[in-house]
């Protein structure tokens, strides 16, 4: 649970939104914005403490889509 | 100065809307979706929470919900942004400027054809006509729910039911009906085009584009949008592809509370309040037979135009101005409409109550009327 995985969003409000969700789930995560490493622009992600495996099907069944993410 | 002009915008505001738009400026000073630090960050999370209030308010996903200046700018974006391609539209005729405007402006150009349907007194025939003139080719019906002129509202639902069944893209200017009638995207709207600053309560400079994700619209304005900034191209996603610069964030966070107000008070208390307003006003001119209301059709959002014989409408929303009361004579921008009615010339006197309105108001207000029209000296 300490290790935090990092997923890129498509906009803020993506990743508004998706932060959100997962804290009404009982996920803790936290807005960031994107690493050079991990995109391009002015891009903002979502930082996670479970195991991005997890989280991306929650993401995805909600509608909200990602660019790219980062499983450390 | 008693206020009967609320179809231009709602006044006075709610006192939840003037610390909304305090806490914007006080509280909410950076730039949502730019900078990434932590004010801009807290910015953008309480944009996204108004977001998300008016997306439950009009049953939308947050992400669909697009920040305008006001009902003409969202309007301009859906019709434009259908149209660009070419084909068919069908605009009613109560319709206002801000329809009518858009969709001339694109034929003139060749972008495209369009067709006005008469609204008739009885919703079967206004449903009728707006069937009859379907095309192979036609794209798009944009139509007000209300009237801003007369009050009538259009059996929008029907015109929904038929888009839908025909596969074409529905525009509802709701300018007139966001906020006293229970409009959402299930009345098979595409996109719900409203200002936040009537209705709605919100302060101006607010208006909504509402998107039921079914149809993409082309963008008439370009530029940044705080996603996809190495790209030259604009951002594909909403809202961001609709909101290119920063947005009106004290606004908005108004807008939020005139929408948590209605919310409170409850849509039917406020339709029913301001009925009865009008109801009392149309029973007491209706006395005169110098006085001309016009109201044919079924329903009616709370809007009453009338006429004082051989009055120009701006010379009696003067005088009415002289003695304490703001009504709006004139054509309330909406050519084609008075051209329906045949007003043009005389426009009307538009009364437009809000739920901050009460019947002694309306009682003073007719006094001065039916003194105006006996000549005899308010």
């Amino acid at each position: 649970m300490n290790t935090s995985n990092l997923i890129a969003m498509t906009s803020i409000t993506y990743a508004i939104k998706a932060k959100k969700l997962l804290i009404s789930k009982g996920y803790k995560c936290e807005l960031t914005r994107t690493p050079k490493n991990l995109g391009s622009g002015c891009g903002y992600s979502i930082r996670v403490f479970n195991p991005v495996g997890e989280i991306l099907p929650i993401l995805k069944s909600a509608g909200i889509s990602w660019k790219d993410y980062q499983n450390n | 100065m008693i206020y009967f002009d609320n179809s231009a915008t709602t006044f006075p505001k709610p006192a939840g809307v003037l610390r909304g738009v305090m806490d914007g400026i006080r509280e909410y000073g950076g730039n949502p979706g730019r900078s990434g630090h932590r004010i801009s960050l807290k910015t953008a999370e309480k944009v996204y929470s108004v977001r998300s209030v008016i997306g439950s308010f009009f049953k939308a996903e947050a992400e669909n919900v697009i920040f305008t200046l006001n009902a003409t700018h969202a309007l301009n974006m859906a019709i434009k942004g259908i149209m660009e391609n070419g084909g068919h539209i069908i605009i009613s005729s109560l319709e206002h400027n801000s329809v009518s405007r858009p969709v001339i402006a694109l034929a003139d150009n060749k972008k495209c054809d369009y067709s006005i349907a008469r609204v008739f007194p009885d919703d079967k025939s206004t449903i009728k006509e707006f069937e009859k003139l379907i095309r192979p080719d036609t794209k798009c019906i944009c139509c007000t729910v209300a009237s801003n002129v007369t009050g009538q509202i259009l059996p929008y639902r029907e015109i929904g039911r038929i888009c839908r069944e025909k596969g074409i893209c529905f525009i509802g200017d709701c300018a007139q009906g966001a906020g006293v009638l229970p409009i959402t995207l299930d009345e098979g709207f595409n996109f719900i085009c409203t200002a936040g600053h009537k209705g709605l309560y919100g302060p101006t400079g607010t208006g909504l584009l509402i998107s039921d994700g079914k149809f993409t619209l082309k963008t008439i304005i370009e530029g940044g949008t705080g996603a996809t900034s190495g790209e030259l191209t604009q951002t594909e996603f909403l809202p961001e592809r609709l909101e290119s610069g920063t947005i009106n964030v004290c606004g908005i966070i108004g807008l939020g509370k005139g929408i948590e107000f209605i919310q409170k008070a409850g849509i039917d208390k406020i339709f029913s309040h301001e009925s009865l307003l009008c109801n009392r006003f149309m029973k007491r001119l209706s006395s005169d037979k110098n006085i001309k209301l016009y109201r044919s059709g079924e329903n009616f959002v709370p809007i009453v135009a009338f006429n004082l014989k051989n009055q120009h409408s701006q010379q009696v929303a003067s005088a009415l101005s002289d003695i304490g009361f703001a009504l709006r004579g004139g054509l309330q921008c909406a050519a084609v409409a008075h051209s329906y009615l045949g007003t043009t010339e005389q426009g009307v006197v538009r009364f437009s109550p809000s739920f901050f309105n009460n019947t002694n108001q309306v009682d003073w207000l007719c006094d001065a009327i039916l003194k105006i029209s006996k000549g005899t000296k308010v």
